[in-house]
């Protein structure tokens, strides 16, 4: 079938995806320096919102949900929408059409922007329940 | 073969079109109303196909947000936001706008998440390479 054979960006981005995973899986972010460091904490020294999610993302491959947990929650409750999501994009590829997906509200995606700002600046802040939240912190409380 | 309605360019014998969705096979009726991501725009709106929706690339944006880690995927949420504000409104053109400027802003923070990951192997190769230069 021509069709496996067609370029399209989707199908690239779906091989580099699961390149990222394999490597993922492999090499762990926290320990091996093949993983570029998050471009807005070298350059300001603060987490950002994503900091540890890719090592959080790796303890999840590894099973350990708890490690998952403390390197990034933020992005352990986004997964799975966000696996969701992209799922949905692999089927409207093959098929024409997604997902079923809820229609969100536009102050509702303001809401969960406003989730991911506060999360990214209550992980930087030195108040003792709030720094809990910065990549690794609930491991070694 | 182009698709007969949005004009993209398809591999021949393709059953559905890459960028729209739409059936290519001759004699199938093509699928009506799409139940696709995004808000899904009410039948009889003027100077727009009715059924069609507009994306928000609201996944992408916290994708690139959260894996790039960079402003600019903020950007694109605010715009993916805007979207569906603009939507309720009944405001299809400015919807179409905003989805424009969702999907850019992803694309930016892909690309400077992509730049960020080339400019880290470049480093890491030339340290291996100095390390190499050091011993002899």
């Amino acid at each position: 079938m021509n069709r496996w054979r067609e370029f399209h960006p989707a199908k690239a981005m779906f091989v580099a995806g699961m390149c990222g995973l394999l490597l993922l899986w492999i090499f762990d972010p926290a320990q091996s320096g093949i993983f570029p460091p998050c471009p807005f904490r070298y350059l300001t020294g603060w987490y950002c919102p994503g900091c540890g999610s890719l090592r959080a993302l790796h303890q999840l491959l590894h099973g350990n949900i708890e490690a998952a947990w403390a390197m990034n929650p933020l992005a352990l409750v986004f997964l799975p929408f966000i696996a969701y999501g992209l799922l949905s994009e692999v089927v409207k590829y093959w098929r024409g059409r997604g997902l079923p997906q809820p229609v969100l509200s536009g102050a509702s995606i303001q809401a969960l922007c406003a989730v991911i700002i506060l999360f990214g600046i209550a992980r930087n802040l030195p108040l003792h329940p709030l720094n809990l939240l910065a990549p690794g912190a609930m491991l070694h409380p | 073969m182009f698709c007969p309605q949005c004009g993209a360019s398809n591999a021949d014998g393709s059953a559905v079109c890459v960028q729209c969705g739409r059936n290519l096979q001759p004699g199938v009726p093509p699928p009506t109303p799409l139940p696709a991501t995004g808000v899904v725009i009410p039948p009889g709106t003027p100077g727009v196909a009715s059924g069609m929706p507009v994306p928000n690339y609201l996944v992408f944006a916290i994708l690139t947000t959260v894996l790039c880690c960079l402003p600019s995927g903020i950007a694109a949420i605010v715009y993916a936001a805007q979207v569906n504000t603009k939507l309720q409104m009944g405001d299809i053109a400015g919807a179409q706008a905003a989805s424009k400027n969702a999907k850019l802003w992803c694309w930016v923070s892909f690309g400077v998440g992509l730049a960020a990951i080339g400019g880290w192997f470049l480093l890491m190769m030339l340290g291996i390479l100095g390390s190499f230069v050091n011993q002899h």
